[in-house]
């Protein structure tokens, strides 16, 4: 192989000296390569900061703030949590951790995996770097790096709460918490790695079949995970919480302790350096055993960094090179039944309406990010709702759990009208030049997306709300009322995002995920959980003090909580949730109407 | 400086790429022609490292793609056809990480990018994030980057695509003076004008085969079409119906 490093330079651009023969360019060492991403990122993410910081300060406040309460109320719960266990069973600890533990690490794998694929072989910024004398290995680390960040701040979100906790209620030593994080860390780059060599390896070497061998690996983890879900549910119900359940929920759980998976070797790391230790020699035994643990955990790190690292040197032009050379399947999409029918059902007045929803009916189909997401979060709701029985919940608390189900639905459905709704009109600003020369009324785009969203929300977030209450065993009077309640959240939900889409569209940018992040989606979240919880509240009170009279007689109470635990108060109740309802409807989409007549794009 | 060798590129049962054979010397400025579909971006992607060929050999100041690409990266500058920048890093910030990924002296770095900033008429706008730019101002970037290292081979796809009257005239005239300086420019246009006004040699691309290399003057020669434009000739070469008919009349 030749090896000239370096190559002859000619004059610059302006046609500055710079010596026609002096040495330019050389390639780097790893450790100069390395330390070029490092800046990179450090780069990229001060410039990210301070644009957050200027521009997106709502948004920053609402995460942090919000992030916060969310790991202040898990503390709590996790208090409570071990302090009750560790009275009743200490050894059930480690178990809980090694499920915990080992469903994280089949979940990293993969977020992991999918991750990598995303930066590595389809992002913009992997065909500028194959086109530069950068090492492949270098390149694997620089988005391995970006892959495990997004990859893993659940873990900490979520982990880091369980982990302080326990810490406190055990009343570890300083040891213990300051091994937190290297334990953290060190657990997270295994699974992670393992994920970004079978991305490799499978676009490498199984380029065709990939989809295909990830859909089956993520099947079997799926079918994993509901058979130990579906098997401890599934007790009787009268046998639920009770210490026979408890045993049995253990022995199936106990699959989860490996010797040889790392989240076993976390588990013990962590228990043996929260011990206290009588004394000093058996804390510093408990302390060696935990840094034993650990150091095991960075040892094999490393080791699947090597291979990675190798594999990549290996493996990375092969694969980009397949990938890159994959022409995509031209497929006929002939005008599908319900299409034709919706465009051809109604009025010819209406037609325009119906077939900009058609339209974005169409686009929804074809988008597998926009329905995948729908069917995985409602999938676990639904099967959520349908084992809800198992937990044998009394009457009283019954009424209070369907509301709770109702604001985790309508949560869900907001967080989805905010992230594929709200952009909707943005992106149209984009083919105006289509839409602006059409003989369509202006309202109609709008109008068009609100009833998109609003039955295509209304039919699955109903038809949740019904198996929750059915479930729950809910008289039908609170099942009418629950369904009121949706209908309205639907609407109103559809009517906030449409209404706030149309009032405050971003007609520059073309990612939804950016124009969701952005200060008008930031705002219409925040509306529609402010929303959401009013709905709740106001129904859920009279309804609750409703159901209880009726079940327990009217007790002591009088005055204003008497009369809202009437059937008037409930009335009234169900009325006001429909003025709040129709306001958060139409007075975004009267603003909104009113802001894209008169849009210039 | 550039070669190809006996390159094929297939993609499951279609061939882009047919036995391609080119050589093209320093200095040259070669433009690639050839109707959508005809295998110029597969070319391109294949001297850019993007692609592997499935037989034969690309190579680059020696250095072949396939085994050496970090070395024969070394040699290449590239402007694609969609500008990819970092939108969180401002003009300037882009330049110093290519310079410094190509491993230049900071002094030389220094130069350089404030060079090119100045030729490319970047100043104005080169401490702002380049999320902010428009496509011509992305695209004047991206030129000034491909050149910072003075490469041996500038490969240019559709180079002029997002420039304004003024840059297509920069990037016209720098790169005619690159030319004579001894780089060889790579290019694939649609604009024929332009591969007539500045190419020493052109290759017209049908199917994946090289129907045509030479200069226009020998492209008029072939076809007997001895006043027409390269716009006229390439027509009559890429037309099927124009092909026959002139099969006949011989």
């Amino acid at each position: 192989m030749r090896q000239p490093a370096t190559i002859t330079a000619l004059t610059t651009a302006g046609g500055e000296p710079t010596g026609s023969t002096a040495t330019c360019c050389r390639l780097l060492s790893f450790e100069a390569e390395s330390r070029l991403f490092f800046r990179l990122r450090a780069t990229v993410a001060w410039a990210l900061l301070r644009s957050m910081l200027s521009g997106a300060r709502l948004r920053l406040s609402l995460v942090i703030l919000l992030s916060a309460m969310f790991w202040g109320s898990l503390y709590g719960i996790f208090v409570e949590a071990f302090s009750f266990l560790d009275a009743l069973h200490a050894e059930v600890i480690s178990l809980l951790f090694n499920a915990f533990f080992s469903s994280l690490m089949v979940m990293l794998v993969f977020s992991t995996g999918i991750l990598i694929y995303g930066g590595m072989y389809c992002s913009p910024e992997a065909r500028l770097l194959m086109t530069l004398p950068a090492r492949e290995e270098t390149v694997f680390s620089h988005k391995f790096q970006e892959a495990i960040w997004f990859s893993s701040w659940g873990f900490v979100l979520l982990g880091s709460p369980m982990l302080v906790a326990y810490g406190v209620v055990r009343g570890s030593p300083w040891t213990y918490f300051a091994m937190l994080l290297p334990f953290m860390i060190a657990f997270v780059v295994i699974p992670a790695t393992v994920g970004g060599i079978c991305c490799m390896a499978m676009v490498a070497w199984l380029p065709r079949l990939r989809l295909h061998a990830l859909s089956i690996a993520l099947a079997f983890a799926c079918l994993g995970g509901l058979w130990i879900g579906w098997s401890t549910l599934s007790t009787a119900k009268a046998d639920s919480m009770s210490a026979a359940w408890f045993e049995q929920t253990f022995a199936r759980l106990s699959i989860t302790e490996q010797k040889l998976f790392p989240s076993w070797w976390l588990s013990c790391g962590l228990i043996e350096s929260a011990r206290k230790g009588a004394t000093p020699n058996e804390a510093w035994a408990s302390l060696s055993e935990a840094a034993k643990f650990l150091a095991l955990l960075i040892a094999n790190g490393m080791l699947l960094q090597l291979l990675a690292g190798m594999l990549a040197r290996r493996a990375y032009r092969l694969g980009y090179s397949q990938l890159a050379g994959e022409v995509p399947a031209r497929r006929r999409r002939p005008i599908g039944w319900f299409d034709q029918a919706l465009m051809n059902a109604g009025s010819t007045a209406s037609r325009p309406l119906r077939l900009l929803v058609v339209k974005d009916l169409r686009l929804f189909r074809r988008d597998i990010s926009q329905w995948s997401q729908f069917v995985i979060f409602f999938g676990l709701l639904g099967l959520y709702f349908f084992n809800v029985r198992s937990f044998n919940y009394n009457n009283a608390y019954a009424s209070m759990i369907g509301f709770l189900n109702l604001a985790v639905v309508g949560l869900i459905l907001s967080t989805f009208t905010t992230r594929f709704v709200f952009p909707m009109i943005s992106l149209e600003g984009r083919r105006f030049w289509i839409l602006g020369l059409l003989p369509v009324h202006r309202d109609h785009i709008v109008w068009s997306k609100f009833l998109f969203s609003f039955i295509g929300g209304l039919i699955p977030c109903c038809g949740l709300v019904l198996l929750s209450d059915v479930m729950l065993g809910l008289p039908q009077r609170a099942i009418l009322i629950h369904e009121i309640c949706c209908v309205m959240l639907c609407m109103g939900l559809s009517g906030i995002a449409v209404g706030l889409g149309a009032r405050m569209p971003d007609l520059r940018e073309v990612s939804p995920s950016k124009i969701a992040s952005g200060f008008g989606g930031t705002l219409s979240l925040v509306i529609s959980s402010l929303f959401i919880m009013v709905v709740v509240v106001v129904a859920a009170l009279p309804t609750h003090l409703f159901l209880a009279s009726s079940a327990f007689g009217p007790g002591g109470t009088r005055g204003l909580l008497a009369w809202a635990g009437s059937a008037e108060g409930v009335a009234a109740s169900l009325a006001t949730v429909v003025v709040v309802g129709l306001i958060a409807t139409f007075v975004p989409i009267f603003l909104g109407l009113r802001s894209f007549r008169r849009l210039e794009p | 400086m550039i070669e190809f060798d006996h390159v094929t590129r297939t993609y499951g049962p279609k061939t882009a790429v047919a036995d391609l054979s080119l050589a093209i010397p320093r200095g040259e400025l070669f433009a690639l022609l050839g109707p959508n579909g005809a295998g110029k971006t597969t070319t391109i992607k294949m001297l850019v490292g993007l692609l592997r060929p499935s037989r034969g050999a690309v190579r680059v100041s020696g250095f072949d793609l396939v085994k050496d690409p970090r070395n024969a990266h070394l040699h290449i500058g590239y402007v694609p056809d969609e500008p990819c920048l970092y939108d969180k890093l401002t003009g300037r910030e882009f330049l110093w990480f290519i310079a410094d990924m190509f491993g230049m002296p900071r002094h030389l770095a220094t130069q350089r990018i404030a060079a090119e900033i100045e030729h490319f008429e970047l100043g104005e706008f080169a401490d702002e994030l380049a999320e902010s730019y428009s496509l011509g101002m992305k695209q004047r970037l991206v030129f000034a980057a491909s050149l910072l290292h003075a490469p041996d081979v500038l490969v240019l796809d559709e180079p002029m695509v997002g420039l304004d009257p003024r840059s297509v005239r920069i990037v016209k005239d720098l790169i005619a003076a690159r030319t004579r300086e001894g780089m060889t420019v790579f290019m694939s246009t649609h604009t024929l004008a332009m591969a007539e006004e500045m190419a020493d040699r052109v290759g017209i691309m049908v199917r994946g085969q090289l129907r045509f290399l030479g200069t226009v003057a020998e492209l008029r020669e072939q076809m007997s079409l001895e006043t027409t434009s390269l716009e006229q000739l390439y027509l009559e070469l890429t037309n099927p119906l124009a092909k026959r008919q002139q099969r006949e009349s011989t």
